[in-house]
């Protein structure tokens, strides 16, 4: 670190060295030998104490990569050699480095300032800790003269530039790695946000102030433009600093939270990210008034540069917006509660930005000819920010004081101008108009959201609702133009109805909140647009071409099912709360519009009954939407019990008329209620579903709509059903199912979801006896057809041709559904389906060994089978079962081990491969499926009576399948987790079979496990941890009791011969603490891991001790060691944990280990 | 039922025909279907539509079973597609002649000498190296459509 050049040889040296690098950099420049170029270079920053070296370069090279390279090599050596320079040397260092950057400041060459800048700032984080308050004091009045511009406005722009480095440096998702343990960064960070961080916002916001002043005056090249922009960048990065410790709190630093944000209730509004720094910044951020200046600096850029097109989308201008609506995003305890003063702030935002998206017809004309749209964006997102902090009533008064109405009215004018131009461009994707419009969608789905989900007790002003009924009807009307527009646009991936509502869905629903803030208007209007669209598609019949009509109806049905119904998401949803609030005087039923527009879509619906308004109207992708409509409304509003939940008298009054006198808010549920019309239109639901089969030959898409969603979620709801088997029509469906060959020509699946709605209805009648014979009705030809098929003497020569494989595999499928459909009520005749065809499926398994598809089939179907039917079986028929599977699996066993097929195709070959894995999966779901039967039994008498051991045939099967799965079929995640699960559920329930598997199987189970916990799903990881607890703590009891354990497997720890490498338990122990300390993991898999940790310390004590001091040695750092070493102290004796395996010491030994980790991970693991 | 009566009853004669009808819509991966009349293995269906309102079509993509080239055919989802009958039938190995032709043992005694060996390299191999070595060798011979290839191998073990 002294000077240099008192002797010439040393000069010599050093002028060598400086000439090697700069060979080697030039090199590299020109692809000369890059390698040695590199070598030389790398030689540098590996060489010891290389600092005057690489000062002597940075100060005298000419060749700028060569100072580069010098900057990297200080800071690579002195992050390497920290601990061992003096504490003068790191101080000179820096100072070297800092002085260097600003000394340097008007150099051409900018990025080696940066890197120097950079390298200066990772070694002040380095030695943070470390240094004295008054030692960083004196580097930071350096820097700090430097960014308030005493040197000059090029010294300012390195400084402002340091700065930058700093901060990012501290926050932990952008800092460098420095081998130190995580809760350094974290130590860092706290300390810069607690001390540092607003200081440094001062400095920022002065230099820009300071040169702001002279703006006026220069050129958008100028440097003080530069700086100003380099200030406010600086400012808005530690605006979106995560600020963690804004509540003059101590926290401690839990490094499992450390990244993860916990700002509640506010931040799952958006994606819009809040400032929330705290009280303490309440002076410098509000009462300064720096968005007064903010605000006039964009104004006087604005007015400066308004001759250039350009400005708009200068640096200094984006990032005075960009700060701008930072500035909107603060919130929190910033402002002190309750006195308005966050209003008063807003507005005053508010107030500036209005004139960025105001008039938007004249700034919409300026953009379509030219003008760059990053202002109005800009200006979106800004209100996006401000509607994300305030509630609705008080983001439309923030206008009020402005101007003549609220923000709302400003809303819906401002999203009307964007959708003019929107739909004006014919659906280009990718223009500003598109942007604008997600943004404002945003600001709605925002405002609206909290609103529509019910008892928030947030209320929507009346200005709100007008603008929401005017916009809502701008949308209606833009979509459907561009509904007719597109039809005749050959664009194939919007002609299925799905993946264009999957790609509307989220504009959708944002229509749909907007509509539901007026209720009243909206839903008359779409009523009134579809019995439109319904009378000019029957005027025009037979005259003109309906394809625009149909298009539009589509839409239409689209956006009234969106605005109606909820999407029930697995659940049953609810009638929408504004459905119930609004109309609340509105008692007959006639005139209520929801019922109305529901009646008109009914109506239209019904046409498709008829043969002629069918051909010439409902085309399939109509026919999808109606399907679509009809499900997503009668999930919602048909037959639905909600509203007689709570009545108290108990008896159901059948005339109308007392209905009607009920609670208004309930009209429309009564009106589609079993006492009113309810039955009416789902007979006609039913019937324009089984058209959907029959008249629609081919139309996989709209009969599986009709199948997987309509169907399905009807039978979903059991009061439906009661009804649903009363019907005709349902008959007439559950017999054409069973006797037609008709819905054959259904896809297979689609048959097989029917088949499981059928079934599933029979829990609609009243008895077990009625509805086990209906299913009998349903499924007794199939299984009579599989039976005489498989009994024929000539099945093999039949068996191989299309036709029979075709009905055979929709007779599978078919099964295979109604066994999933399996309920309590109708488990015997679901059994007795199963038990007539297991002789069919072996003859069939055998029959078709090289008809893959069929193969599996059959195996899913016995899957589904058993799985639904395990737990009730009494023992007698537990046991056939049991017998069954087994031949089962030694038929697949004996077709498959050994054989080898060739394809000239590598693409066959993969379908075979996977079709393999297919089959593998199903065998695991059967044996796990099985392996329930111990866990849960509903049958009267023990199984045991029969003599069947289920873990048996499971050990068995695992036998048969683990030669089969090999690590690399265990990368497929599916296969993956049935395995584990499948592998924990055993060890689980029958660790005493582990000790009687063969030790190739036994190794082959171990290292599977292995290879899981190191997996990256959690689940897998989770499940494998319980397998290794079960296990263990199998083991522990075993031996603790003197018997044997898992015996020659888990190796005597006595046996001389058995190193501790060759002992299970031991590798688990080691793997396990690994992972625990020094790998990254989700939190959640603490708990487990505890779990599995206790019973294998136990089983492996001294090991564990050996393991403790190993690291506990490793330690260098004595505050590190003492604290690891009471860690681990407490870990095993804290909170009275004692040597028993039960569960009141695996709670506490979870709490020990959480509290453990807590404590040590911080130090252990590096970044 | 009396449908399904008759839904089985075609089958009794039908060892004579090559192919079937069959709705393209109910045609899935990892069937059969013939394209150009060369019998294929569906790898890959994809449906799409006429127009918007129109009606849906099948895009089928097969690999020709015996020589593996890839065909093509878009049909309308309701009409008939052809589907090939396909057949494999398991033969013990008793020889391979010189000339590359292999000799089988049929269920009934008899002997089937009119096949080849594959001219895949590796199951070439495996079945020369294995027979070398005295394995009892089960080849599996898939025919349709008049032709026939030897496409699976298994080793029943020396017992």
């Amino acid at each position: 670190m002294q000077g240099y050049g008192d002797g010439g040889d040393e000069l010599a040296q050093l002028l060598s060295t400086m000439h090697a690098i700069e060979a080697a950099c030039s090199s590299i420049q020109m692809h000369v030998n890059p390698a040695a170029a590199e070598a030389t270079i790398l030689a540098l920053s590996q060489s010891h104490h290389p600092y005057k070296t690489c000062q002597f370069i940075l100060e005298n090279s000419k060749v700028a990569n060569a100072r580069f390279q010098a900057a990297g090599a200080v800071r690579d050596a002195a992050i390497r050699e920290w601990g061992f320079l003096s504490s003068d040397d790191r101080r000179n260092l820096i100072s070297f480095c800092l002085c260097f950057a600003l000394q340097h400041a008007d150099s051409h060459e900018s990025y080696v300032q940066a890197k120097v800048s950079s390298v200066a700032a990772q070694l002040i984080k380095r030695g943070w800790l470390d240094f004295s308050a008054d030692e960083k004091e004196q580097f930071f009045y350096q820097i700090k003269q430097a960014t308030l511009g005493t040197h000059g406005l090029n010294v300012q722009f390195i400084g402002i530039g340091i700065m930058e480095y700093l901060i990012s440096e501290f926050s932990p998702s952008t800092s460098s790695a420095m081998g130190l343990p995580k809760e350094f960064h974290e130590q860092c960070r706290r300390s810069l946000e607690l001390d540092y961080l607003k200081v440094f916002y001062g400095w920022a916001r002065d230099a820009s102030l300071n040169v702001s002043r002279k703006i006026a005056g220069s050129d958008s090249e100028s440097l003080e433009v530069k700086v100003c922009n380099a200030g406010m960048c600086l400012m808005l990065q530690i605006l979106t600093w995560e600020f963690r410790y804004n509540h003059n709190g101590t926290k401690s630093i839990n490094i499992f939270s450390a990244g993860v944000r916990n700002d509640n209730v506010l931040n799952n509004k958006t994606e819009c990210i809040l400032v929330q720094p705290g009280p303490a910044w309440h002076d410098i951020l509000i009462s300064s008034g720096d968005i007064v200046w903010l605000l006039n600096l964009y104004a006087v850029l604005r007015q400066k540069f308004s001759i250039e097109r350009s400005w708009i989308d200068c640096p200094i201008a984006v990032s005075a917006r960009k700060l701008i609506v930072q500035f909107c995003s603060v919130t929190g305890t910033i402002f002190p509660s309750a006195n308005g003063s966050q209003e008063n702030y807003l507005v005053q935002l508010l107030s500036g930005i209005i004139l960025w998206v105001e008039p938007i017809d004249a700034i919409s004309k300026e953009i379509e000819s030219g003008k760059s749209e990053s202002e109005l964006l800009d200006g979106c997102r800004a209100l996006l920010a401000m509607a994300t902090v305030t509630t609705p009533a008080v983001f439309n008064s923030l206008l009020k004081s402005i101007r003549p109405f609220g923000t709302l009215t400003l809303l819906s004018t401002l999203m009307g101008g964007v959708i003019k131009v929107l739909f004006s461009h014919n659906n280009e994707e990718e223009t500003w108009s598109w942007e604008a419009r997600d943004i404002l969608l945003d600001i709605w789905t925002t405002l609206l959201a909290p609103l529509d989900s019910s008892g928030s007790g947030i209320s929507f002003p009346p200005e709100g609702a007008a603008a929401a009924a005017h916009l809502f009807d701008l949308i209606v009307n833009s979509e459907l133009k561009a509904a007719s527009a597109s039809v005749y646009n050959d664009d194939s991936d919007s002609d299925y109805l799905q993946p264009s509502i999957s790609a509307m869905d989220e504009r959708l629903s944002s229509y749909a909140l907007i509509a539901r803030a007026s209720m009243d208007v909206t839903v008359p209007f779409l009523a009134r647009l579809f019995a439109e669209r319904v009378s000019h598609l029957h005027q025009g019949k037979g005259i003109s071409d309906p394809t625009e009509t149909l298009e539009e109806l589509c839409s239409l049905l689209l956006i009234i099912g969106h605005v109606l119904a909820d999407e029930g998401e697995g659940e049953t949803p609810l009638i929408p709360d504004s459905v119930k609030r609004n109309f609340s005087d509105i008692l007959e039923p006639d005139k209520h519009p929801v019922i109305l527009l529901s009646s008109i879509i009914i109506r239209f619906a019904e046409q498709s009954l008829d043969p002629g308004l069918r051909t010439s109207f409902f085309s399939p992708r109509l026919m999808e939407a109606v399907i679509w409509f009809l499900s997503r409304w009668s999930a919602t509003y048909l037959l639905t019990r909600e509203e007689f939940n709570n009545k108290n008298d108990g008896s159901l009054p059948g005339s109308r008329h007392q209905l009607q006198s009920q609670d208004s808010t309930k009209t429309v549920a009564i009106y589609f209620s079993e006492y009113n019309y309810g039955k009416l239109v789902l007979d006609a639901v039913v019937r324009i579903s089984i058209i959907t089969f029959t008249a629609y030959p081919g139309e996989n898409y709209l009969q599986g709509l009709a199948c997987h969603q309509l169907l399905h979620a009807l039978v979903r709801q059991k009061n439906i059903c009661v009804h649903l088997v009363a019907l005709e029509s349902w008959r007439e469906l559950s017999n054409a199912f069973a006797n037609e060959k008709m819905l054959f020509m259904l896809n297979a699946s689609h048959q097989r979801s029917l088949a499981q709605t059928l079934v599933l209805s029979a829990s609609g009648l009243g008895n077990s006896e009625a509805a086990n014979q209906y299913v009998r009705d349903v499924m007794g030809h199939m299984t009579k057809y599989l039976v005489d098929v498989s009994s024929r003497n000539d099945i093999r020569s039949i068996s191989e041709q299309p036709d029979t494989i075709l009905s055979i595999t929709c007779l599978l499928e078919r099964l295979r559904g109604a066994a999933r459909a399996s309920e309590p009520r109708t488990q015997k005749s679901i059994y007795e389906m199963g038990l007539s065809v297991l002789n069919a499926i072996l003859v069939l398994l055998e029959v078709y060994k090289d008809e893959s598809s069929v193969v599996y089939l059959l195996l899913k179907f016995v899957v589904v089978w058993v799985d639904a039917q395990i737990t009730y079986l009494e023992a007698t028929e537990t046991a056939t079962i049991i017998g069954f599977c087994m031949r089962l699996l030694q038929l697949y066993s004996s077709h498959n081990i050994g054989k080898i097929s060739l394809s000239f195709s590598s693409s066959l070959l993969n379908d075979a491969k996977t079709e393999k894995y297919k089959d593998l999966r199903a065998l695991l779901q059967l044996l796990s499926a099985l392996c329930f039967k111990d866990l849960v039994d509903f049958s009267s008498d023990s199984i045991e009576t029969q003599g069947t051991n289920v873990s048996q045939v499971v050990f068995y099967g695992l036998h048969i399948v683990t030669p089969l799965i090999s690590l690399e079929l265990l990368k497929y995640p599916k296969l993956c987790h049935d395995y584990f699960s499948l592998l924990s559920h055993m060890l689980e329930v029958y660790p005493e079979m582990v000790g009687q598997l063969n030790t190739e199987a036994f190794s082959h189970v171990m290292d599977t496990l292995n290879f899981g916990i190191h997996h990256q799903d959690s689940e897998v990881v989770n499940m494998c941890l319980r397998a290794l607890k079960a296990l263990a703590s199998y083991q522990y009891k075993e031996t603790a009791a003197g018997k044997v354990g898992l015996g020659s497997h888990a190796s005597d720890p006595r046996n001389p011969n058995g190193g501790t490498e060759n002992r299970i338990f031991g590798r688990f122990l080691r793997e396990l603490l690994q992972f625990l300390l020094f790998e990254d993991y989700s939190p959640d898999l603490v708990g487990s891991a505890a779990d599995a940790l206790f019973p294998l310390i136990l089983c492996e004590q001294s090991l564990y001790q050996m393991l403790g001091n190993e690291l506990i040695e490793r330690q260098a750092n004595p505050t590190f060691r003492l604290r690891l070493t009471t860690a681990l102290q407490f870990l095993t004796s804290a909170n009275q944990l004692t040597s028993m395996l039960d569960r009141v010491n695996y709670q506490r030994f979870r709490k020990n280990l959480t509290n453990f980790l807590i404590e040590v991970r911080g130090f252990l693991q590096t970044k | 039922m009396s449908d399904e009566e008759h839904h089985f009853e075609s089958k009794a004669d039908a060892g004579a025909s090559k192919t079937y009808p069959q709705q393209a819509g109910t045609i899935r991966k990892n069937g059969y279907i013939v394209i150009k009349n060369r019998p294929c293995k569906v790898v890959e269906v994809s449906t799409s539509k006429t127009g918007k309102h129109g009606h849906a079509k099948c895009h089928f993509v097969g690999i020709d079973i015996f020589n593996g080239k890839k065909l093509e055919d878009i049909v309308p989802s309701s009409h008939n597609c052809d589907v090939p009958h396909v057949t494999r039938t398991d033969y013990q190995l008793i020889d391979i002649s010189e000339d590359g032709f292999v000799s089988l043992l049929t269920e009934n005694g008899n002997t089937k000498d009119d096949l080849k060996l594959p001219t895949d390299e590796s199951l070439l191999t495996q079945i020369k190296d294995g027979f070398a070595e005295g394995k009892d060798l089960v080849v599996s011979v898939m025919s349709s459509m008049g032709e026939e290839q030897i496409c699976a191998l298994k080793d029943i073990g020396p017992k």
